[in-house]
């Protein structure tokens, strides 16, 4: 597991605020309703960070952000270096 | 403004005048002048004939916020056909809206065509649902280099119909606002008038979506007839970095701009505070706050933060029936507030006015005055007609009504009776000015959509430990993000079951984002018989909101 991805793991688990849940980079997260739409901007946020990407967002869909290995995918896939 | 139709007055727009740049990135933006936007949608509307639409076919359009999906709606509209945006799937909508949603629409419409665009994801395409006789279309954008088609296009008449506005943004409960060439001519006019518009001079900012009423009429439609010049980001993009909001408005020096309630207080937070400064808005002369109930505070707090004079700040009551506005604050001066006793107006729905900041009064700001050719009445439940200190029902008159729920005559029946259509909104008219409180509809206004309570407790009520029928979806008002959040209060079928809770309320929220793709803040789950009942036996949605809010004030912060 990378330091990036290490991160993203514990931002969300900082996020939900779910004491005793332990996340890996494969626990679905929009499937399973743990994180909303509103808290979704903030982990596409949170991945431009970690990635140094600016990502598309009319080019994500749901399913590309439900884990967290799925987002490092999506952002090698949309997401255009930064000036 | 003497238009026939909406085409018309494209066709009469300064050519060479920029009507909408599309801001992309930092470094990419696209801009189209009303001569360009016209070939465009020439070339779309050649595309749409080419596939058999024509005069009266209804077309859905599911395409991405931008200028192909702009001028394929106005190509739909120089064909006589009627087009209707949907939303575009994006991160923040599941599937499966999609499925039920989409279903729902094109069934109801019986819609000759539903349009994407090429890049439209393929594991999407399963969840559109056509109905038989819809066929699926995929549109070139209409910048290709081909020259315009030769079209010969039908005489459209002032009364026939131009296009179709959403009015809910949720599964099943779709109602078609049907609207003529004629009331939405006439809305702009009045619009026109009321904010002193000069295509000349003016500049409209707009992140909103087009399957809204505020994105299609208020940044669409009227800047296409009021020759305005346009600069649009995409919602998506405005979420992502709504700083980008300030940089256009002060890069392009754009002068009107809509925003949700939300937004005026999302701005500022999701703004460093070292660039507040940053910004010149000083170009803007209206910021309307319009679609969710004014918030005095969330304004406030936009104002402190960017230096604008109070008196921008101005606010609208709109619906897609009404076209788009029904009031509008006077401009250059700030919109007018009321101090309301508290109690009076908690018990007895009266508002008795105070001095300003009383302790225990409540504030409430006005969505502003009636517009030409527009009559308001507030009623009560009986149906009485109530005075200028009475909360009822906001119930609207005006020269630029729907023509009716399409297909849906009945709908349309209990909509509009004798004339006055049934807003469902609470409110007090005070002065010459529009209060609105509430609604009498349990409508969920959750960022800027509207959601049916019904809906969510549905699929609660779906949980085989929830007792079916004993679910109550509310909203509850957020003051840091200033919008409403869900809260969901569920009997379960057995007091046992109680242990279970957090695998329960686990499930459920999983139910909740898949069917519905929004979010639950908070479930409260409660033994058998917790729930009041109607003396039908049904749950009672208001009397079950102030129990709970009594037992748990940590949820109630509004005021």
């Amino acid at each position: 597991m990378t330091d990036e991805t290490q991160q993203m793991i514990e931002h969300i688990t900082q996020l939900i605020r779910k004491p005793g849940m332990t996340l890996d980079q494969n626990t679905p997260l929009v499937s399973s309703g743990l994180i909303d739409s509103m808290a979704l901007v903030d982990l596409l946020l949170k991945l431009e960070d970690l990635t140094h990407l600016r990502i598309p967002a009319g080019k994500v869909q749901p399913k590309d952000l439900d884990t967290v290995a799925k987002m490092f995918v999506t952002a090698q896939r949309v997401g255009k270096p930064r000036k | 403004m003497q238009f026939r139709n909406l085409t018309d007055a494209l066709d009469a727009a300064p050519a060479s005048r920029p009507f909408i740049t599309v801001w992309i990135d930092e470094d990419e933006r696209e801009t189209l002048t009303f001569a360009d936007f016209r070939s465009r949608a020439r070339k779309q509307a050649g595309a749409l004939r080419d596939h058999g639409v024509t005069f009266g076919d209804r077309v859905v359009i599911i395409m991405p916020q931008g200028i192909p999906a702009m001028a394929t709606f106005v190509g739909a509209m120089m064909l006589g056909a009627v087009p209707t945006f949907l939303a575009y799937p994006n991160f923040k909508i599941e599937p499966s809206k999609y499925s039920s949603g989409l279903a729902g629409v094109t069934a109801n419409l019986k819609a000759k065509a539903v349009l994407i665009d090429a890049e439209f994801p393929d594991d999407m395409l399963d969840h559109v649902s056509l109905n038989k006789g819809s066929t699926l279309l995929r549109m070139a954008g209409g910048g290709e280099a081909h020259t315009e088609p030769d079209l010969a296009l039908p005489e459209i008449q002032a009364e026939s119909l131009a296009f179709i506005q959403h009015s809910a943004g949720t599964t099943g409960l779709q109602k078609g606002v049907a609207l003529t060439h004629s009331a939405v001519l006439r809305q702009l006019s009045h619009l026109q008038r009321a904010l002193r518009i000069d295509g000349a001079s003016d500049r409209i900012y707009s992140w909103l979506p087009l399957y809204h009423d505020m994105g299609l009429i208020a940044c669409f439609m009227l800047p296409m007839v009021c020759h305005v010049p346009i600069v649009m980001q995409s919602p998506l993009d405005w979420v992502m970095h709504p700083e980008t909001m300030l940089q256009i408005i002060s890069e392009h020096k754009c002068t009107l701009a809509w925003l949700p309630n939300f937004a005026f207080q999302f701005m500022p937070r999701r703004t460093p505070q070292n660039r507040w400064a940053q910004y010149d808005l000083s170009s803007l002369r209206a910021l309307i706050n319009c679609s969710e109930p004014v918030r005095a505070s969330s304004m406030l707090e936009f104002q402190k933060a960017f230096a604008i004079e109070s008196q921008v700040l101005q606010s609208c009551y709109a619906m897609a029936e009404n076209v788009f506005a029904v009031t509008q604050s006077e401009l250059n001066h700030p919109p007018v507030r009321v101090w309301a006793e508290g109690q009076a107006f908690r018990s007895a729905h009266r508002v008795v006015p105070v001095a300003d900041g009383t302790s225990g009064a409540i504030a409430f700001t006005s969505s502003g005055r009636l517009l030409p050719n527009h009559e308001l009445r507030i009623v009560s439940d009986s149906g009485a007609v109530l005075d200028d200190a009475d909360v009822g029902e906001i119930q609207v008159k005006t020269d630029c009504m729907f023509k009716g729920y399409f297909n849906r005559p009945d709908l349309t029946a209990q909509a509009i009776v004798d004339g006055w259509y049934h807003t469902g909104d609470l409110g007090f008219f005070r002065e010459g000015e529009l209060y609105v409180v509430g609604r009498k509809k349990d409508l969920l206004i959750i960022g800027g959509e509207n959601i049916y309570p019904q809906d969510i407790e549905e699929i609660v009520a779906s949980h085989p430990a929830i007792h079916d029928g004993r679910v109550i979806a509310m909203g509850v008002y957020n003051p840091d993000l200033g919008t409403e959040d869900i809260v969901v209060v569920a009997e379960v079928e057995a007091a046992e079951l109680l242990a279970d809770m957090a695998k329960i309320e686990s499930e459920i929220r999983s139910q909740v984002v898949a069917g519905m793709g929004v979010a639950i803040r908070t479930i409260i789950l409660k033994p058998p018989k917790w729930i009041v009942k109607s003396t039908a036996g049904k749950a009672a949605r208001s009397a079950t909101r102030e129990k709970l809010l009594q037992e748990h004030p940590e949820l109630d912060v509004e005021l």
